[in-house]
């Protein structure tokens, strides 16, 4: 058995848990998303829609494909179906204030997985705390580039920011800027918007560094730009692993394979990990648990704490970030 | 083709029906595809054929969504309209959707968080934490939304000059104004989506005038879920502007020129129709169309939001007006078609997502039904002319 079926199972397993110590009956859920643009998408997919199947439950699916109005309106189809609770993953904290309410205005119980309403008043919202995070992600960082630079040398940082229309974007960046804060005066600050766009993040990233090809330190708010990163960085022999000259300091956030690897290899220091799993499991059991017990606007934060994986804690941690899990499995290689 | 084109109806040569002569199956056949009904009657087989496979079709619940579906959408297929039927196409009306949904987030919202939007070029100069530019005015939202309408207006009004004085086509110029439109919506909330609108423009999108619950009366509380909206603000805004572009296409003499600009621009223009004027007003319409549609997508998603009428937003447009009858090659146009068309398109959308189908095949099925009408079109233009003596 692979370590990801160890892992999805032990989610399959808490759910049926779940079901059995509250006597839970086969629920229908409606499994609405925005995309599954990136690798951290792609797997939560596959850890709900899996559990919720394997535990007997009807999964009805809907893919917005990045469109705010197409998935209020398919929530709302899964509302006139009947559905008995819906996991959601939003397009954007603002659209996913209005789908929430949507919902409990029907009496339909709703969980928000990982991208957060810009108001957690309502519905079960499940979210990794991303600034503490990208905080220590960057911190270590921070750190192995200051201990590698002259004593009173400034070096030069860049952040890639997300859309900043999600609440998830917006925590990374004050993460990033709360490990900045730490070393007042030692780093230049250069901003390089992504809005969650690999071309968009691509032209202002060559950008950035053509206007100043000096780069000591990267920090990526999502993993998944990290080929982005690579085209752009490798052409111009800035793509070093650590230890060799040029050696640019890199830190992402997300915990995805290719992350997982890029550490693995020496071409990136750190990355913020958010525990897919646990965030799964948690959307699951406690939309299961509202079903149950008859409870139509359960409002409840559950927090993701998350953690640092960096190439110091790299043996002892691996296999506490989902995307080592998959990249054991063979994830890049299907 | 002269200027005097028969006012209400399609101008082209009425076909001959030979009623005393008994018809046979084909020519029965060819009644119901030149009816002006066809695609209701397709949309009505449609939905009985469905019901027995899908019975969450028929629930109220469901007739609900579709009618609330169905309302934006009217309101900009019936501007896409009047653009076809002079044989051009408006591609910028999802960029002019974006544009006006921030405009009305710029001059309406209670407030904006500085986190969000600080760094956004609105921010100081239209947009502060204490909200937009009229936020707490009285009267905010019947100004917000006249301005809303003059900055559609206004578009429209620059790609009309475009296409009508400088005889530019209107894909291009359009096109243009998508992506420059488009582009500036953007830049002005740097992406960001802006929450925090007025409750009165809130209705404007989700207001309900008559709700209704079908179920026995037993206790004198009804749960929400089973009140069903059905008359609704957007259904009387939507009615409203299917009903009077109905009467300027059809029952005006600016709709007859709109006809013969679409048969042949040369012949109307020596038969004395005043083309660059009527061109100008079409794209008007169809960007102030648009623009309302925009305040019923805002509305009902209560943010105003710079990617509005982005991605297959022109597909479901174009889609429900070609599929309505409308001609892509001008000159056939009428706005009781678009409206079944427009109802074809959300039926044909909810029974898809009912299918449980994947968003990408839905878009499949969608573009093989658009397809399929613009064959339609051409089957019936064809048939037409042959019926013709």
């Amino acid at each position: 058995m692979t370590r990801l079926q160890r892992l999805a199972g032990g989610t399959i397993l808490a759910g049926i848990g779940l079901g059995m110590a509250t006597g839970a009956s086969a629920a229908t859920v409606c499994f609405a998303f925005q995309d599954l643009e990136t690798e951290f998408w792609v797997a939560g997919h596959r850890a709900i829609t899996s559990t919720l199947a394997e535990a007997g439950h009807t999964v009805i699916e809907r893919n917005a494909n990045e469109d705010a109005n197409r998935q209020l309106e398919q929530v709302r189809d899964c509302i006139a179906q009947g559905v008995d609770g819906i996991i959601l993953i939003p397009q954007d904290g603002e659209s996913a204030v209005t789908i929430v309410a949507e919902a409990q205005d029907n009496d339909v119980p709703i969980a928000v997985f990982n991208r957060p309403p810009s108001d957690l008043s309502r519905g079960i919202i499940v979210v990794a705390d991303n600034a503490t995070i990208a905080e220590q992600a960057v911190d270590f960082i921070a750190e192995q580039a200051l201990a590698a630079a002259g004593p009173d040398e400034v070096l030069n940082a860049i952040i890639i920011v997300g859309d900043l229309g999600d609440p998830n974007a917006i925590g990374r960046k004050d993460g990033f800027y709360a490990a900045m804060a730490k070393h007042e005066g030692r780093f230049n600050i250069t901003e390089v918007a992504s809005q969650w766009d690999a071309a968009t993040a691509l032209a202002n990233l060559e950008a950035a560094v053509t206007a100043n090809p000096d780069v000591d330190l990267l920090f990526t708010s999502s993993d998944f730009l990290f080929p982005t990163i690579r085209s752009v960085f490798e052409p111009r022999g800035m793509w070093k692993t650590v230890g060799e000259e040029g050696h640019v300091w890199m830190a992402g956030l997300d915990g995805d394979a290719t992350a997982c690897q890029l550490i693995q290899t020496g071409f990136v220091d750190a990355t913020g990990v958010q525990d897919l799993f646990f965030e799964a499991e948690a959307s699951l059991n406690a939309i299961l648990a509202a079903i149950e017990a008859g409870e139509a606007q359960p409002n409840e934060v559950v927090q993701d704490p998350g953690f640092a994986l960096t190439t110091a804690n790299f043996g002892e941690r691996e296999m506490d970030m989902w995307g080592c899990v998959l990249l054991a499995d063979g994830f890049l290689d299907k | 083709m002269t200027a005097n084109v028969p006012a209400g109806a399609d101008p082209r040569p009425e076909p001959v029906r030979d009623r005393a002569l008994p018809r046979s199956s084909g020519r029965r056949i060819g009644d119901i595809l030149f009816s002006d009904y066809f695609v209701l009657y397709l949309s009505i087989a449609y939905f009985l054929a469905l019901i027995p496979f899908l019975p969450t079709l028929s629930t109220p619940a469901n007739l609900a969504n579709l009618l609330s579906n169905m309302w934006p959408l009217l309101v900009v297929a019936i501007g896409q309209t009047f653009v076809l039927t002079i044989a051009g196409i408006d591609l910028s009306q999802g960029a002019v959707a974006g544009l006006t949904s921030v405009a009305a987030a710029l001059l309406l919202a209670t407030a904006a968080p500085v986190a969000v939007l600080g760094n956004a070029p609105v921010w100081g100069v239209f947009l502060g934490e204490t909200g937009g530019l009229l936020a707490g005015a009285p009267g905010a939202t019947t100004i917000g939304v006249a301005l809303i309408l003059l900055i559609g207006g206004l578009i429209g009004l620059a790609n009309g000059l475009a296409v009508a004085v400088l005889r530019m086509p209107a894909f291009m110029v359009t096109l243009v104004t998508m992506i420059a439109v488009g582009a500036f919506a953007i830049w002005l909330t740097q992406s960001n989506n802006i929450r925090d609108l007025p409750d009165n423009f809130i209705a404007l999108g989700k207001g309900t005038l008559v709700s209704l619950y079908f179920g026995e009366a037993e206790t004198s509380e009804v749960a929400r879920r089973a009140l069903h909206a059905f008359v609704t603000w957007p259904m009387i805004i939507a009615l409203g502007v299917a009903v009077a572009a109905h009467i300027a296409l059809n029952r005006t003499v600016f709709g007859r020129y709109v006809f013969a600009i679409g048969i042949n621009r040369k012949t109307a223009e020596i038969s004395g129709v005043p083309v660059r004027r009527v061109i100008v007003t079409v794209f008007v319409i169809s960007a102030v169309c648009a623009a309302i549609a925009s305040i019923l997508y805002t509305a009902r998603l209560e943010t105003g939001r710079p990617t509005l009428g982005s991605g297959n937003f022109l597909l479901d447009v174009i889609g429900a007006t070609v599929i309505g009858g409308t001609s892509l090659f001008g000159g056939k146009a009428k706005i009781v078609w678009t409206f079944f068309g427009v109802l074809f398109f959300v039926l044909l959308s909810n029974t898809l997502n009912l299918m449980n189908l994947s968003a990408f095949h839905i878009d499949m099925v969608k573009g093989g039904v658009i397809l399929a009408a613009a064959f339609l079109d051409v089957t019936r233009t064809r048939l037409m002319l042959e019926r013709t003596p």
